[in-house]
């Protein structure tokens, strides 16, 4: 019996836990008092994170394509095989998507094997689908595109401004610091159209039209800057640009926005207030803001307003974009994206291609390759033949499922590495078997940048592997030089490549964990960035406008469909789906509906429904529920069974190439039995 | 029977316990003190653990047995049970062991429990240093081990007074290589007391307006619905408490596979929800409520002991900001005052 100190695989919040291990299984979890994110407590998918590990469906030996089944294969025939059949393609033919599952030394390995190893900048991973635009927005902002502060610090918060965050269902330990500044009298603020648990216990509750959070935004400023709550110290001293959003926030009057987005003058007036006057004052989102066509101006709306106000560089403020995986933030800092490198060194600036060529003693691609959706939707064209899809499920977790399907048919190689067999793998030439987060050394880099060691607490099943064994093989027989014998060697490059990690090693790591921009060996690592200036020198404002999403709804589909997740489960449900618990207490997909919709549509409470959009048509179980307004409809995407994402479009936001995610044109039939 | 053992002698003696047994003691990883299997180094014997070790006897997850399918039978095999002793239990954990005796020896008895609770030797340590969270002494199960050890010891700074609770507890100390067990004197007892009554008026203090009257009351007056809405449902109270001890079963694996059962929380709906979909205890509020009256009211008239044995863990990992004494979402300005007027 023993326990092993790691960090949790579920969402970006990166608590730490003790894995309990008997008779070299790992049994159970529990949460870390030293932890300097979590101090000892852990959610209900944390409690239950060994659950998965320990799964017969686990995959335990490689398996290539033959004829119409997959059959054993040995590593060496597998790996060659994807060596072989990938670099045949030729650099413009091929693509990598990384996982924001594995490490940060095996995403830096599989975006070096992208760019060193099949010259291709075409690596990118499922942050296109989350953060893209915060990647984009913040980075303009403020020069850096991550979490401004520690989650500990919104205890120090006089107003919290949460929006499009289903904050104590998905990131339930950042709700719990939410809740400590609430219980110091804190104003608590909170948009999203449901009526989430953290709306109902907000002091202001905003519920905006999908699609119109730029409109609200702007009236919050407007009303700000009216009533003289601007902070002219900050903006003289420490931005550039105000004078033009100051001029294009008049438009947005709160009686104007109330005509666009549906919340009353009244309460956007409140809500600017609560906001405008907190002499510390944060504010959280996450893929309500970011997974829509106008996603980085939604972004570049709540920077000016963190801006305007002077809220960044002290405790109690900033901004926080939550990121939904475990290490979505170590996957961009380590370059799994099309446009930079590792620490965001871009891929277009002809110094830092040198220094890449130098480090890795390559040749590299110019110019930026394609990020996720694109290599998708040009593999249905036949652009890309070519995939390397490590731990993601594009099948359910990618919007319009029949074309992604159409894609992955078609490509003419597609080999995929995961832990579990999944809707994606089944169509794959080579599955390679992945060894868990419980089974391997490395490091993930939470949501508030902190860097934290993973152990090996068990061994993986059968022949699996870690990823960073298998891209470090896939490197040699590309002949990319490169011999790492373990992730701490594979951190000490990276430390070398990426500035912001230049601090970082095992050694410091320990027990502890490092908050970048850490980049020296003596320096302490960052909890607030911004304190004395940005990176870009001056902040950044730039104003922005409303633009009516893409998809309305209209006649035919007289509803809105907006997809999200359930508290129970996490993204396509591989892992847990599998921990008896978790399937339990939401075993089935579902679809949200207000009481009007679903009497108009002759629907009870767990009737079965057909919700239909352009892209496709799903069966499954109505819920009416008092959260969602009238001409909304709620489905989580974790469901294989009846997949969200056959529902939604991929309109692309212009700069940051994310999929409106949020927003489909729907409309509700009751199915008659 | 009463012995002495110098500090000097307390890994000599772990060394010569684990020659027969699987030693399970508190040892200290990255800093904190958890248990698991002793391997020779210093053990942590200080405070209390977040995990109790009361999962040596009821695992997050055990398998139950085995299942291998042959031409069409099935055969079973049962995993071995370790012979294990742990030492260092604190006497809220050992009240807690008493309490699962009591469910889980009554009719129908626990096969997997009690196999385990047989092979299990219980040292336990009282409690001279109680944590932040401890208040034990309020639920009489603490700060010492009243019953239910193979030995109790106590840290009185030179060494432990140990005392054998069990015919196995004698057999503890005369068993083991001579020369590690010195005779215990009054002296030792002496100490002993004085350290006992001091952790006692420490908890009285902090904690002295808890009691069990005071919690059926507030029981009965809380407003359920909006702390339901407060509670972030991590199921975190159940998993941690050494007293909770409902499970689930799973069959893993088709068709070869395992049995296991797993420590389940009755705050998930999935819980009491019915295969129809209705749920007597339909929302948080009324589960929270339920976990509360389980521990309250159906323990005591189920064994004739509270279901709660104030080691304070629910208190230290709740999410939520919510005083699980009084029954009330956590103010922390009232709370501040109130620390400070003590």
């Amino acid at each position: 019996m023993k326990k092993i100190l790691t960090t949790c695989v579920y969402c970006g919040c990166g608590c730490g836990l003790y894995l309990h291990v008997d008779e070299g299984k790992v049994i159970g979890a529990s949460p870390s008092r030293k932890s300097a994110a979590s101090r000892g407590k852990l959610c209900i998918k944390g409690w239950l994170s060994g659950d998965f590990v320990n799964h017969p469906d686990r995959l335990s030996y490689p398996m290539i394509q033959r004829g119409e089944r997959q059959i054993r294969a040995s590593w060496d025939e597998a790996l060659s095989l994807v060596a072989s059949g990938l670099k045949g393609m030729g650099p413009s033919a091929v693509g990598v998507l990384t996982s924001a599952k594995g490490t940060n030394e095996e995403n830096y390995l599989f975006s070096k094997l992208a760019r060193a190893g099949f010259k291709t900048n075409n690596v990118d991973h499922v942050a296109r689908l989350c953060h893209a635009p915060t990647v984009a927005g913040l980075s303009y902002a403020f020069g850096s595109g991550a979490t401004t502060n520690p989650i500990s610090s919104l205890e120090e918060a006089d107003a919290i401004l949460v929006v499009g965050s289903n904050t104590t269902e998905q990131h339930p330990l950042v709700a719990s610091y939410v809740l400590k500044a609430r219980s110091k009298g804190a104003k608590l603020i909170v948009a999203d159209p449901r009526r989430t648990q953290i709306a109902s216990l907000a002091d202001i509750h905003i519920s905006p039209r999908p699609g119109t959070d730029v409109a609200w935004i702007n009236s919050l400023l407007n009303s700000i800057i009216k009533e003289g709550l601007a902070d002219r110290d900050f903006i003289t001293k420490r931005t550039m640009g105000f004078e033009a959003v100051k001029e294009s926030v008049l438009s947005y009057a709160p009686e104007i926005v109330e005509a666009i987005c549906g919340v009353p003058a009244e309460v956007l007036r409140e809500a600017a207030l609560a906001y405008g006057s907190a002499d510390k004052a944060s504010i959280i989102y996450a893929m309500g803001i970011t997974q829509h066509t106008t996603g980085t101006d939604n972004v570049q709306a709540l920077a000016n307003l963190a801006l305007a106000t002077g809220n960044l560089g002290r405790p109690g403020t900033g901004l926080y974009p939550l990121r939904g995986h475990q290490n979505v933030q170590g996957a961009c800092d380590m370059g799994a994206l099309p446009d930079l490198y590792p620490g965001y060194q871009k891929v277009v600036d002809a110094n830092a291609r040198a220094k890449f060529e130098k480090g890795w003693s390559t040749k590299l691609p110019k110019g930026p390759g394609l990020t996720a959706v694109e290599m998708i939707q040009s593999a249905e064209t036949g652009k890309i033949k070519g995939l390397l899809i490590i731990g993601e499920n594009p099948m359910v977790s990618y919007p319009d499922r029949s074309s992604v399907q159409r894609a992955l048919e078609k490509l003419e190689f597609l080999a995929v590495c995961d832990i579990f067999p999944t809707e994606t793998s089944k169509l794959a030439d080579v599955v390679l078997p992945a060894a868990s987060f419980a089974e391997k050394e490395g490091t993930f880099t939470s949501t508030e940048r902190r860097i934290q060691r993973i152990r090996k607490a068990v061994d993986p099943p059968g022949e699996s592997r870690s990823e960073w064994e298998v891209a470090a093989e896939l490197l040699r027989r590309l002949g990319v030089p490169g011999d790492y014998s373990s992730p701490a060697e594979v951190m000490e490059e990276i430390s070398s490549m990426a500035p912001n990690y230049g601090g970082v090693t095992y050694r410091r790591l320990g027990a502890a964990s490092l908050q970048w921009p850490c980049p020296s060996r003596d320096h302490p690592g960052t909890g607030i960035m911004y304190i004395e200036k940005f990176p870009i020198g001056l902040a950044r404002f730039r104003p922005v406008d409303h633009m009516e999403p893409v998809e309305g709804p209209d006649g035919e589909y007289p509803l809105l469909l907006t997809t999200g997740r359930s508290m129970y489960h996490f993204h396509t449900g591989t892992m847990t789906r599998r921990s008896p618990l978790l399937d339990r207490e939401v075993p089935s997909p579902f679809v949200e509906v207000n009481s009007e919709d679903a009497s108009r549509a002759g629907l009870r409470n767990g009737q079965k429904a057909l919700v239909e959009t352009r892209r496709g048509q799903l069966q499954l179980e109505v819920k009416v529920s008092p959260g969602v307004p009238k001409g909304i409809l709620f489905m989580p995407f974790h469901f294989s069974e009846a997949p969200a994402n056959l529902l939604t479009g991929a309109s692309l936001d212009p700069s940051s190439k994310i999929p409106e995610l949020k927003i489909s044109a729907a409309r509700l039939r009751k199915v008659s039995p | 029977m009463k012995a002495f053992l110098p500090n000097e002698s307390l890994i000599p003696w772990l060394k010569d316990l684990s020659s027969s047994l699987e030693v399970i003691a508190p040892v200290d990883v990255e800093g904190e003190a958890v248990y698991q299997t002793w391997k020779g180094q210093p053990p942590a014997l200080v405070g209390n653990t977040l995990s109790s070790p009361i999962e040596v006897l009821m695992p997050r997850t055990e398998v139950l047995f085995r299942y291998v399918q042959d031409s069409g039978r099935y055969t079973f095999d049962e995993p071995k049970v370790p012979t294990r002793i742990v030492v260092g239990m604190k006497p809220c954990d050992l009240k807690a062991v008493a309490i699962l005796d009591r469910i889980f020896g009554s009719e129908p008895t626990d096969h997997p429990y009690l196999a385990k609770r047989r092979s299990t030797l219980l040292v336990s340590l009282n409690c001279t240093d109680p944590g932040p969270w401890c208040f034990c002494a309020i639920m009489d199960s603490g700060p010492d081990a009243q019953e239910g050890f193979d030995l109790a010891l106590t840290d009185i700074g030179s060494g432990y007074l140990a005392e054998a609770g069990s015919a196995a507890g004698v057999l503890l100390i005369k068993g083991c290589s001579s020369g590690l067990f010195l005779e215990a004197d009054g002296s030792h007892e002496a100490s002993r007391d004085i350290l006992l009554e001091n952790a006692r008026s420490v908890m009285a203090e902090k904690y002295g307006d808890r009691s069990v009257g005071h919690l059926r009351r507030a029981i009965r007056s809380a407003d359920w619905e909006y702390l339901g809405r407060q509670c972030l449902r991590c199921g975190g109270c159940s998993f941690i408490c050494p007293v909770c001890h409902c499970f689930s079963i799973a069959d893993l694996g088709v068709p070869d596979g395992e049995r296991v059962r797993c420590r389940d929380t009755c705050l998930l709906s999935g819980f009491s929800r019915m295969t129809n979909g209705a749920n007597p205890l339909g929302s948080i509020g009324e589960r929270m409520r339920n976990w509360y009256l389980d521990k309250f009211e159906h323990l005591p008239e189920r064994t004739g002991l509270i279901g709660c044995v104030g080691c304070g863990r629910c208190d230290e990992i709740c999410l939520a900001q919510i005083d699980r004494w009084r029954l009330e979402v956590l103010d922390e300005r009232s709370r501040q005052q109130r620390q400070q007027h003590k």
